[in-house]
């Protein structure tokens, strides 16, 4: 699967122009502006927050599957290790603050995430070895292995990991850096937006060194690696320690802005969770999870306020991205600016265009159809309500309608299947 | 995909916006709404939805209405948080909860917290199920109210039943492998140890949480332990896949549990759950009173769902009381006018103790039985009473030191 989903990386031409540092300042300045945009809306900050802790989480994950090769489902062991580390030392600090002495008085929960990283990357160091021998199939299963062990024992070990209820601490302890007090969500935005942004650069920087290459060419071809010199089982290790880091690094975020974790966040939900992230974003290009994180973080907080069947879309997205656009939200984007730099665009817009209307169609009359059948089955309301109209579940006119737009969809699709074709 | 995504956003920060109205007071449910866990949230919902109807009819919270929104949580804690969030942001001061103790834990938290950082726009959590006894004891909270019997309470008065019962001498304990299965395990030893030396404990097994589809090999091990009851804390699947494997194996042991009455269970165990599953309740489905049967005639007509949270209706009427009292909706004002606030319930007097927010309330010891007069879930199958155990005998001590605000 990786493999069909994956586009090599485009290797930069002007490493060390200017140009290259316009998509950081781009970053930099939207991190900067979110909070002009939002001020006073601290829902919009919560999610802000949560949106930065999944797309740390959703990188160091493409770190494994899209760059390295190797489909894991056990990434939230080291997700929620790290986040239990955070947590034992916002604690220990807290502790430490009241009696005003040892070490732990004199730590910021600024830097926490520090404290993560480092736990998810000692996890990462014992348990690796013996994983990496393979990837592909048998990677995937001794990982699925590890998040169920783990995940288990965070139920059985209460004194760690506190049992159903978790641990929880308190962020507004220790010393404060950079008048941080971590009051409120807009106050930890700062917090997560200096986060996201050291986190994100370092993984690209990852990408640029030696071994980040290597880890491409271990993916593409680990026996030519081998022949070459270079042990494959050795990089994947390595990319393992490195991808576990920056998993634990957003556990640690993820401590300090929920401050309590329990065991569920070691399991196999979160891990799924990761790869949906990553997969509907895009596995081959860099800032794909950015943007899957985004939409997934969206879709599951927000979604569920206008329908009953939010899970159904989600999954419905999942699958429709892997089947019908495998190289995932960025990797349309991408298409989209290499086919503009060629001078290429004019001629294969009228192919994209038409067959974003016809998914756009097909899309709009299979909500229509989900809503009324959930409304027919087992709504309350008598309508089902989709983009401020209203479908009766009980007249013909509905289903009618919805029928009309998923078959005028499939329509304008197989008519301009052409266009596509002859340009791919 | 990015238009709609666009309006998707715009529409969700409008939503944000826009705050609650003059003359009502909301009301929270964050629990699991979609999903495979939707079953346990949604009837909480209806429920509530059902109840407001009926207290609004009777001049509402304090002269306002009562409006009540349904957060989906996904049974996850930190989705918890996300959703808290966005009930704070619209104006809403009011948040209930009940599946799920890591949940539960991380809203105590929250709430608390919340209300030391913003002084004059406090939340108050109100806890319909959630039993760790620790949110009523070492971790008591003044903003945390529970309408349920915790665990151990629930315990104290399955053992009383049981105590009694002189026919019981060994007593096989099975639970699922986690927290509140050992702590199930652990009261049920001890309680039974002091209130009657004689039993035999004749077991005491753990198994893996939602994952066993077979308790066959655990049954036949209770079967030749040679038990006459059998105590569990299991819930979801794993209390119904255990009394099914129960009743194909041919063992009469009866069940004695905390959650067999819960939704689902009666459809899928049918004539097998009849005279074998018993549960510790603070209701049970013979509906004796008039005016309960009747809403459980009126609300399984109307949402398909059972008038079973008792507790529930309970918490709004002691809602609506305390705000009466205090004259407001102000939620430090209902918190203190809730504290030491008495009900006349259906099943009698029921209180809130002041000194850890945990309701003192008479419970139920019910069997499963068919052809009842209001049958559960369509069926003609519900839980039948078999003893009543007072107030008195449910109770425990509290090592809560309540912190109040000034």
């Amino acid at each position: 699967m990786s493999q069909d989903m994956s586009v090599p990386m485009q290797p930069s031409k002007s490493r060390t122009s200017l140009r290259g540092l316009v998509p950081w300042v781009v970053f930099a300045a939207v991190l900067l502006l979110l909070p002009v945009v939002f001020q006073g809306n601290s829902t919009a900050f919560t999610l802000l927050n949560v949106i930065g802790i999944n797309i740390v989480f959703a990188l160091s994950y493409n770190m494994l599957l899209g760059q390295g090769g190797m489909l894991s489902f056990g990434h939230a062991v080291f997700f929620g290790l790290g986040s239990y580390a955070a947590m034992h030392a916002m604690i220990a600090i807290d502790d430490a603050s009241y009696a005003g002495e040892g070490f732990w008085a004199h730590v910021p929960v600024v830097g926490m995430p520090v404290i993560g990283m480092i736990a998810g990357g000692l996890v990462a160091l014992v348990l690796g070895w013996p994983f990496c021998r393979r990837a592909g199939t048998a990677f995937a299963m001794i990982t699925l292995g590890l998040g169920e062990m783990v995940a288990a024992a965070g139920q059985m070990f209460p004194s760690l990991f506190g049992g159903e209820a978790g641990i929880y601490g308190n962020r507004m302890v220790g010393p404060q850096w950079f008048g941080l007090e971590l009051a409120q969500s807009d106050d930890v935005y700062w917090f997560m937006a200096f986060w996201t942004f050291v986190a994100v650069f370092a993984m690209w920087a990852f990408t640029r060194t030696p071994l980040g290459r290597m880890s491409n060419a271990v993916r593409d071809n680990p026996d030519r690696l081998q022949f070459i010199g270079y042990p494959p089982r050795n990089i994947r290790f390595m990319i393992f320690i490195a991808s576990g880091s920056f998993g634990g690094l957003a556990g640690g975020m993820a401590a300090v802005n929920y401050e309590i974790i329990t065991p569920e966040a070691l399991g196999l939900i979160p891990s799924g969770l990761a790869l949906l992230m990553a997969a509907v974003g895009g596995l081959g290009v860099f800032y794909g999870p950015i943007m899957g994180a985004i939409v997934v973080t969206l879709m599951n907080s927000m979604l569920s306020d206008y329908t009953d069947a939010s899970i159904l879309y989600v999954g419905l997205v999942f699958l429709s991205i892997v089947m019908f656009a495998p190289r995932g939200l960025g990797g349309g984007i991408e298409q989209v600016r290499v086919a503009w730099r060629e001078g290429d665009l004019a001629r294969r817009l009228p192919g994209w265009l038409s067959g974003a209307l016809a998914v756009g169609l097909i899309i709009v009359g299979m909500v229509v159809l989900v809503e009324m059948l959930f409304q027919a089955t087992h709504g309350d309301d008598e309508f089902a309500q989709v983009l401020g109209m209203e479908f009766d579940a009980a007249a013909l006119w509905g289903w009618l309608t919805a029928a009309v737009l998923v078959v005028l969809g499939a329509v304008i699709k197989r008519a301009t299947n052409k266009l596509r074709e002859d340009q791919a | 995909m990015l238009k709609s995504l666009f309006t998707f956003i715009t529409a969700s920060l409008l939503l944000v916006g826009t705050a609650g109205a003059a003359e009502t007071v909301k009301l929270a449910l964050i629990d699991p709404l979609t999903g495979p866990m939707a079953g346990a949230g949604q009837p909480a919902l209806e429920h509530l939805k059902f109840e407001a109807k009926r207290i609004n009819a009777n001049g509402g919270i304090a002269g306002k209405q009562l409006e009540i929104v349904g957060l989906d949580n996904k049974v996850n804690p930190q989705e918890s948080l996300v959703q808290l969030q966005k009930a704070i942001d619209s104006g809403i001061q009011y948040v209930t909860q009940g599946n799920g103790s890591s949940v539960a834990s991380a809203l105590i938290g929250a709430v608390g917290k919340h209300n030391q950082r913003n002084p004059g726009k406090e939340v108050l959590y109100l806890n319909y199920a959630a039993v760790d006894p620790s949110f009523t004891n070492e971790r008591c909270s003044f903003w945390h109210f529970r309408f349920d019997a915790n665990a151990d309470m629930k315990m104290n008065a399955l053992t009383t039943y049981i105590a009694e019962n002189k026919d019981i001498k060994k007593v096989y304990l099975i639970n699922q492998d986690y927290s509140f299965g050992h702590a199930v395990s652990k009261a049920a030893r001890e309680m039974l140890k002091e209130k009657r030396p004689d039993i035999e404990i004749v077991g005491n097994d753990f198994h893996p949480l939602a994952k066993v589809k077979d308790f066959t090999p655990y049954v036949s091990k209770i079967q030749s332990s040679g038990a006459d009851a059998v105590i569990s804390g299991n819930w979801g699947q794993d209390i119904t896949l255990l009394v099914k494997a129960a009743a194909e194996f041919g063992l009469d042991a009866p069940f004695y549990t905390y959650y067999g009455a819960s939704s689902g269970v009666v459809t899928q165990l049918g004539d097998k759950g009849v005279d074998r599953i018993y549960q510790i309740n603070e209701y049970y489905g013979d509906f004796e009173d008039p005016e309960m049967a009747k809403r459980q005639v009126e609300m399984y007509k109307e949402t398909g769902w059972d008038f079973y949270y008792l507790r529930l209706s309970t918490m709004l009427d002691m809602f609506k009381k305390a705000a009466d009292k205090a004259g407001s909706t102000d939620p430090v004002k209902v918190a203190k006018a809730m504290e030491g606030l008495t009900l006349e319930t259906t099943n009698g007097e029921v209180v809130m103790r002041a000194e850890d927010h945990q309701i003192q309330l008479p419970m139920f010891m019910s069997v499963m039985k068919d052809d009842m007069k209001y049958g559960a879930e369509g069926t003609d199958y519900n839980f039948h009473k078999v003893a009543r155990i007072e107030r008195e005998d449910v109770t425990l001590p509290t090592t809560c030191r309540m912190r109040r605000p000034k």
